[in-house]
């Protein structure tokens, strides 16, 4: 790992995902902090643990009609649909500005087929300054890919396997919470050579504008995002984390410190920002602050011993 | 804040941060219609014309996320500055605004987007505001007074709104505006009819090479618009609305489609391409 600028590490907070080292376990969630740019004057990159960008394809995509986003109760529902630049532009115009930052940077990236994830994967492999991949394979706003392969065991393995034969870097594989079991799809993936899981992409939902009888949407369904999905999400992380040994980073409606302890302690390794970043676009930072204030009012030496410590409860 | 901020570096200087300050006053001016005036630090930026700010009810997780607003008018003075929006109750984030007490907490993320461009060419300005579509072109046309008195155009308002209880922000615009033309869809003050008519009678004297249009309303308006300028060649700049999350450019929620090479389209952010755009630029129907 690359030394970082005095004053801004605190040691105590570094973890282990899958062979990817990283500074502190706060990540971006993919979709929500662009390719770090937007982000850059209210946040000091270099801090972060990691930043996962914005989903990539093979070929740019212009994403899906508007109106794309809605607000609903603590939450809000997108169907962006994968607008992306393309694997190639990302790698020639967005990662020279990522890579002057001493900042892991894992690229999201998804295909419509199988041979798109592979290709979409080798080609990041050969790019400098890309550390990990997480492999969407669970996007509800696409009619081909994404979710198609996210919600069945075998399609889910199969996918690990060609982006897990194609390249050498660690590779985790984000899930999608709308399936019966998530701990099957965790357990499929790990068995086909997953690094990590990272969980819960956004939750299938809907909204109607009931004076003119559409849908607010207009792709009709969207990702359900933000604290109203927060309760489910740290379920599922708890979930997996008992079923899978690989690490599980957690992700769905953390707002602040609070919530990103909560998942640490129902046993993630890391978590992902992603809504509150549309809130207050220095959440980030803010919960890096927060968790190391945690740590030290608790007198915690290492994250890694808060991690999976939940402790009380009794399963009925 | 402000877009110059956005390429700024991280190079040890201070990072920026949505900013939290006071309702100094939130004054319905008319039955909707609201001015909330807010109380910034000197250390802000200073917007510029079509330029908005993210505003959000401090501490409140109901709404979640902030709401666009373009600035209305911005006043520097000895300890800080005042920035006003004017605001139209349109859903619950408005709503929630329109209860805001004096001296109740906000936070404001800004000033974000571009900017309207007025050349130092142009003799005429035209403005056409349609409804809570005042507020940028208010701000503008302020602004485009602030000229010295040799360089400043000549501004031409149309404003429409549904009724004379609908006018909202006459005053700013008679003082900083040459003519200041009203019109009502029920007749009840002004031209009986929509802007869009008024405009179109005038539009044969206008001169395309020193004129702009700057316009701010509803789709309709700008739809109507988008057909008389077919046939004239005046630059016409639209502030556009659009459903935001972020406001920064990163959610890509505020997509709007613009013509692309070849007849086809592409989409850009309202908030980091826009608000401003070319009215010709724009597809209304795909």
């Amino acid at each position: 790992m690359r030394t970082n600028p005095v004053g801004t590490v605190t040691p105590r907070l570094g973890v282990d995902i899958g062979g990817l080292i990283l500074k502190n376990p706060v990540m971006t969630a993919s979709g929500t902090f662009g390719y770090g740019e937007e982000y850059a004057a209210y946040n000091d990159l270099n801090r972060l643990g990691a930043i996962i960008v914005k989903g990539l394809s093979l070929e740019s995509r212009p994403g899906n009609p508007p109106p794309r986003i809605m607000e609903t109760a603590s939450g809000m529902l997108n169907a962006i649909g994968l607008e992306n630049v393309g694997v190639r532009d990302f790698i020639r115009e967005k990662l020279p500005f990522l890579r002057q930052f001493d900042l892991p940077v894992i690229a999201n990236i998804f295909g419509e087929t199988l041979d798109e994830y592979q290709k979409v994967a080798e080609i990041l492999n050969r790019a400098k300054g890309v550390h990990a991949l997480e492999v969407n394979i669970s996007c509800p706003n696409v009619k081909k890919g994404g979710i198609a392969f996210g919600a069945d065991p075998d399609m889910a393995a199969e996918v690990t396997r060609k982006v897990k034969g194609a390249v050498d870097l660690p590779v985790i594989v984000k899930l999608t919470p709308n399936v019966t079991d998530v701990a099957v799809i965790a357990e499929s993936v790990e068995a086909a050579g997953a690094n990590a899981v990272s969980l819960i992409n956004t939750i299938t939902g809907m909204s109607i504008d009931v004076e003119r009888r559409v849908p607010h949407l207009k792709n009709v369904t969207g990702g359900l995002s933000g604290p109203a999905i927060k309760p489910i999400a740290l379920r599922m992380v708890w979930q997996v984390a008992r079923r899978v040994k690989v690490p599980v980073i957690g992700i769905g409606g953390i707002m602040n410190a609070n919530d990103a302890l909560e998942f640490l302690i129902a046993g993630a390794r890391a978590i992902q920002i992603g809504t509150a970043s549309f809130v207050n676009p220095r959440a980030v930072s803010d919960i890096l602050d927060g968790l190391a204030a945690y740590l030290a009012r608790h007198d915690i030496s290492h994250i890694n011993n808060l991690i999976g410590t939940l402790t009380g409860g009794e399963e009925c | 804040m402000g877009k110059s901020g956005s390429e700024r570096m991280p190079c040890g200087e201070p990072y920026r941060s949505a900013v939290s300050c006071r309702v100094m006053e939130n004054r319905r001016v008319a039955e909707g219609y609201f001015i909330m005036s807010l109380g910034l630090p000197a250390a802000c930026d200073t917007p510029l014309p079509g330029q908005f700010v993210m505003l959000r009810a401090k501490g409140v997780q109901a709404p979640l996320l902030g709401r666009p607003l373009s600035v209305y008018a911005f006043k520097r003075g000895e300890k800080g500055a005042t920035l006003e929006v004017l605001y139209k109750v349109a859903g619950t984030g408005t709503l929630l605004f329109s209860g805001l007490p004096d001296g109740g907490d906000v936070e404001v993320l800004g000033p974000l987007g571009g900017r309207f461009e007025i050349s130092p060419g142009v003799k005429n300005v035209i403005l056409v505001a349609g409804g809570v579509g005042v507020a940028p072109l208010s701000f503008l046309a302020s602004h485009c007074r602030g000229d010295r008195a040799d360089a400043r155009p000549r501004i031409t308002c149309y404003v429409g709104a549904g009724s004379a209880d609908a006018l909202v922000g006459l005053d700013r615009l008679e003082a900083s505006c040459s003519d200041v033309r009203i019109c009502t869809d029920d007749g009840s003050c002004g031209h009986h009819g929509l802007v869009t008519d008024l405009l179109e009678k005038d539009f044969n004297l206008l001169d395309s090479r020193d004129s702009v249009i700057c316009a701010c309303g509803p789709s309709a308006m700008l739809k109507r618009m988008a057909e008389l300028l077919e046939k004239h060649t005046v630059a016409c700049q639209i502030s556009m609305e659009e459903r935001m999350a972020c406001g920064l450019g990163a959610c890509l929620g505020c997509a709007v489609a613009v013509k692309a090479g070849d007849g086809g389209f592409r989409y850009r952010r309202v908030c980091k391409d826009g608000p401003i755009f070319d009215l010709r630029e724009l597809i209304w129907e795909r």
